[in-house]
């Protein structure tokens, strides 16, 4: 790879930017492809399968014309971000790092948000619509509210279906899921929107502790970011 | 005592306004007060001339009657100096208190809080908007 382009591909993954770099096996150019803003004049079947590429966190090959291509997914690393800095929180941090991803905390509540409860985890200790919309919701970030707090959990959720977030939970009973619908549709939310909170969150798997609960919110979550596309599915 | 009553229409019209609030451009200083139970959070600027207050700003997140307290505030705050925002806040404490009566003008917009004396526990949102400018002015002050 020249230094050039391994330059501006550090770039990308600096700033939190999925690419892919698209080499032709025959000669061993490549090239640098952004998978969801493809250049202008960019080969329609590379954008495409660059594109599928990167939504299936997978590298690939690609047949053409003018030979094989190779397509190699570099995706930022999978945030989530947890609104409240509660107890089920507590497990679920230190478990969301062992799947290999990144946990962010926020909370506005200094007495919650604290180095000892949430020792080496980044804390936000702001309020959400200020807080997510610094943090940047994207593709690969998840977001799971806790505080039974709508005053904090509400805005939280406005924020992550105004974004791509391929994981929207909220923790609660049925009887305040079905309360907080109606808030989020007075908000102008359309069904389509809240349809995409998974609530009350986490697997059906009868979880009880704190610890069962996290282990079924990180399951629910890994299956949401695994899911095969739309397109996919219809087909099988 | 019901959300119902705590929350009576003058509050949620005043913590509606408080959404609309805007920060000043070049304040003299501002200052910013929370709640770590709660999340309260609110930031005052303020311009000041002769010790005299020449206008705010703010920023609130939280409760209803943080939002409120704060919009109330706003309201009443340009000309005032820091003697006399020191004694309204004792006014306040003093009227959640149970032993204060509704101060008098310009402050009697605080009577809305009349129903928050039920609730100790709610005392300090209220209060916290006070807080807030007057560490502000202070800073102006100094």
């Amino acid at each position: 790879m020249r230094r050039e382009l391994l330059a501006r591909l550090l770039a990308e993954i600096a700033a939190n930017r999925p690419a892919v770099v698209v080499t032709t096996l025959a000669t061993g150019e490549s090239r640098l492809v952004d998978p969801f803003a493809p250049a202008p004049g960019e080969d329609p079947a590379v954008a495409a399968a660059a594109r599928d590429a990167a939504s299936r966190d997978e590298s690939t090959k690609l047949e053409t014309p003018a030979g094989t291509l190779f397509l190699h997914v570099h995706n930022p690393q999978v945030r989530v971000v947890i609104v409240g800095a509660v107890h089920i929180a507590q497990p679920l941090v230190r478990m969301v790092r062992l799947a290999g991803y990144e946990p962010v905390v926020v909370d506005p509540r200094r007495a919650f948000a604290t180095e000892a409860r949430f020792e080496g985890v980044t804390l936000v200790r702001e309020w959400p619509d200020e807080a997510l919309a610094r943090l940047g919701l994207g593709r690969r970030t998840a977001v799971v509210t806790m505080t039974h707090d709508p005053k904090i959990d509400d805005p939280a959720l406005a924020a992550a279906l105004r974004s791509e977030a391929f994981y929207v939970g909220a923790l609660g009973s049925k009887k305040t899921q079905a309360a907080r619908r109606e808030r989020l549709a007075r908000l102008g939310f359309p069904e389509a929107d809240l349809a995409r909170i998974h609530g009350p969150v986490g697997l059906p798997i009868g979880a009880r502790s704190t610890g069962e609960i996290a282990v079924s919110i990180l399951a629910q979550l890994v299956a949401a970011l695994r899911a095969p596309a739309p397109a996919e599915r219809k087909q099988a | 005592m019901t959300s119902d009553a705590l929350y009576h229409e003058a509050l949620l019209r005043l913590a509606r306004d408080a959404a609309g609030a805007a920060r000043l451009e070049a304040p003299d200083a501002s200052a910013a007060r929370d709640n770590p139970l709660c999340g309260d959070d609110v930031t005052f600027d303020v311009r000041v001339r002769g010790g005299r207050v020449l206008a705010v700003g703010y920023r609130v997140r939280g409760c209803v009657l943080c939002q409120a307290a704060s919009a109330v505030l706003a309201g009443v705050a340009a000309g005032r100096d820091r003697a006399e925002l020191a004694r309204a806040r004792a006014a306040v404490a003093a009227l959640l208190g149970a032993s204060g009566p509704v101060p008098g003008p310009p402050w009697e917009e605080l009577a809305v809080f009349l129903p928050v004396r039920a609730v100790p526990s709610r005392h300090a949102c209220v209060l916290l908007p006070f807080d807030a400018l007057g560490d502000a002015l202070a800073r102006a002050a100094g």
